[in-house]
């Protein structure tokens, strides 16, 4: 079931993805989970945007999309079992 | 058990699951030391090893073995001459843990695993706080064995694993005596989901390591200046030059621990270790790097990692700083120390 490395991704597909791991970042329940997913997607995407070499990108993008994948279930099963006390930082 | 392996410079082969680092520990150096009772009767470790290998080692004392304690520096460093002084024929271990959890200080393991190498004494490691946070390297250090622990890299808790070397080969005798499970070293089933845990959160580590130390090292300076801006008398305890930058532990001039520690309650500080929490003496490991009794009470550990973010460091700065100047507040003898008396030079009246 791994996300196939098919081709270079284009412009469109990596802003695609980019938007869709920051929405799911902010689903997790858990303050340090969620800025740390949105942190590091931005840090992450900031650091490779200057690649270029094809197996380089398509390699980039589908470690971001297993990511995006890992995320998604996570914030799912982390929401089933939500903590009954919020962060301090949440208030 | 590849992934562990790894991120340690070992061979899969090499690596033994346990159900943390103290059952690492405790096969280390009951296991080593029982192995070679024959020949083998001392030990060598340090004050400020963490209380599962003092334990195991005052076991071995009560069973005749005899175990040396190196001091340590005032920077929470051994001294390599006095390790060189202190081995003996019958040495047959040495353990030194890389990355201390208390004051967070980097032992120089190179070093030390060179003059094991060079007496030929088997060196242990616990390297439970160094995995995944410093790189470790099991041939550079010349380590026999090494001790793992999961839930220190963000892995589950419950798991562990021990590091022991091939070649040249050091034998223990088991711990958990059973099915011959782990090369016979130890028995039990192996708890698969915690394993696969163990190994993902190895992996993770291996790849997030540089980014991980460079914020958190930011991080760790942003905690400190934020609180040297505003208050005085702050004391880092142990190195700063040798240290893990997740670890902070700071003294507070004229400010008690535990009550700061109450005061503090939104911030998840402790005042010590997991491991000391039930007593309310100050922590062994400062009364080692020879800190004044005062200031060993008032130490606070502040742990930063991978998960930390900026806002969270000023609500610790804020928070801490505003309950240090309320108790200093309230204590006379910083009122004392304020109109120039030295505390030093009063004489305590008994009642």
């Amino acid at each position: 079931m791994a996300a196939s490395g098919a081709g270079v991704p284009m412009r469109r597909e990596v802003l695609q993805l980019y938007r869709s791991l920051l929405r799911v970042a902010r689903q997790f329940c858990d303050y340090n989970i969620r800025e740390y997913s949105k942190r590091r997607t931005m840090d992450a995407f900031r650091d490779n945007k200057n690649l270029r070499d094809p197996s380089q990108l398509s390699a980039a993008f589908s470690h971001g999309k297993a990511q995006l994948e890992v995320a998604k279930r996570q914030s799912l099963l982390y929401s089933l079992y939500p903590p009954k006390v919020k962060s301090i930082m949440d208030f | 058990r590849a992934q562990v392996a790894a991120l340690i410079g070992a061979s899969p082969k090499e690596i033994v699951f346990t159900s943390g680092a103290t059952e690492s520990n405790n096969i280390s150096i009951k296991g080593v030391m029982h192995f070679y009772k024959d020949k083998k009767r001392h030990v060598i470790t340090t004050q400020t090893e963490h209380k599962c290998v003092l334990d195991s080692c005052r076991h071995l004392q009560q069973e005749g073995f005899e175990v040396t304690y190196l001091p340590v520096g005032s920077d929470g460093l051994i001294d390599l001459d006095r390790l060189r002084k202190e081995i003996r024929p019958d040495t047959g271990l040495i353990s030194v843990m890389a990355v201390n959890n208390e004051i967070g200080v980097v032992q120089p393991v190179e070093a030390i695993g060179q003059i094991c190498k060079e007496f030929n004494v088997p060196f242990h490691t616990d390297a439970a706080q160094a995995l995944g946070k410093i790189k470790v390297d099991v041939e550079k250090w010349n380590v026999s064995l090494m001790s793992l622990s999961g839930h220190k890299i963000y892995g589950p808790k419950g798991v562990g694993a021990l590091y022991m070397r091939r070649r040249p080969r050091i034998r223990v005798e088991p711990q958990m005596n059973g099915g011959g499970q782990e090369r016979g070293i130890r028995s039990g089933t192996v708890p698969t989901p915690l394993v696969v845990g163990m190994g993902a959160a190895c992996e993770l580590a291996m790849k997030e390591m540089e980014y991980d130390e460079k914020r958190i090292k930011g991080l760790q300076e942003r905690l400190l200046n934020g609180i040297r801006e505003k208050i005085d008398g702050v004391l880092v305890n142990g190195s700063m030059d040798r240290r893990y930058v997740g670890n902070l532990n700071l003294s507070f001039a004229y400010v008690e621990g535990e009550s700061l520690l109450m005061g503090l309650k939104e911030v998840a500080v402790s005042s010590g270790s997991a491991c000391t929490s039930a007593s309310l003496e100050p922590s062994y490991v400062l009364r080692a790097l020879g800190v004044d009794e005062d200031m060993a009470h008032t130490s606070i550990r502040f742990g930063i990692g991978r998960f930390t973010t900026e806002e969270e460091i000023d609500r610790a700065v804020e928070l801490t700083v505003k309950q240090v100047e309320k108790l200093r507040e309230m204590s006379p003898l910083y009122e004392m120390v304020k109109e120039g008396i030295d505390i030093k030079q009063i004489q305590w009246a008994q009642h």
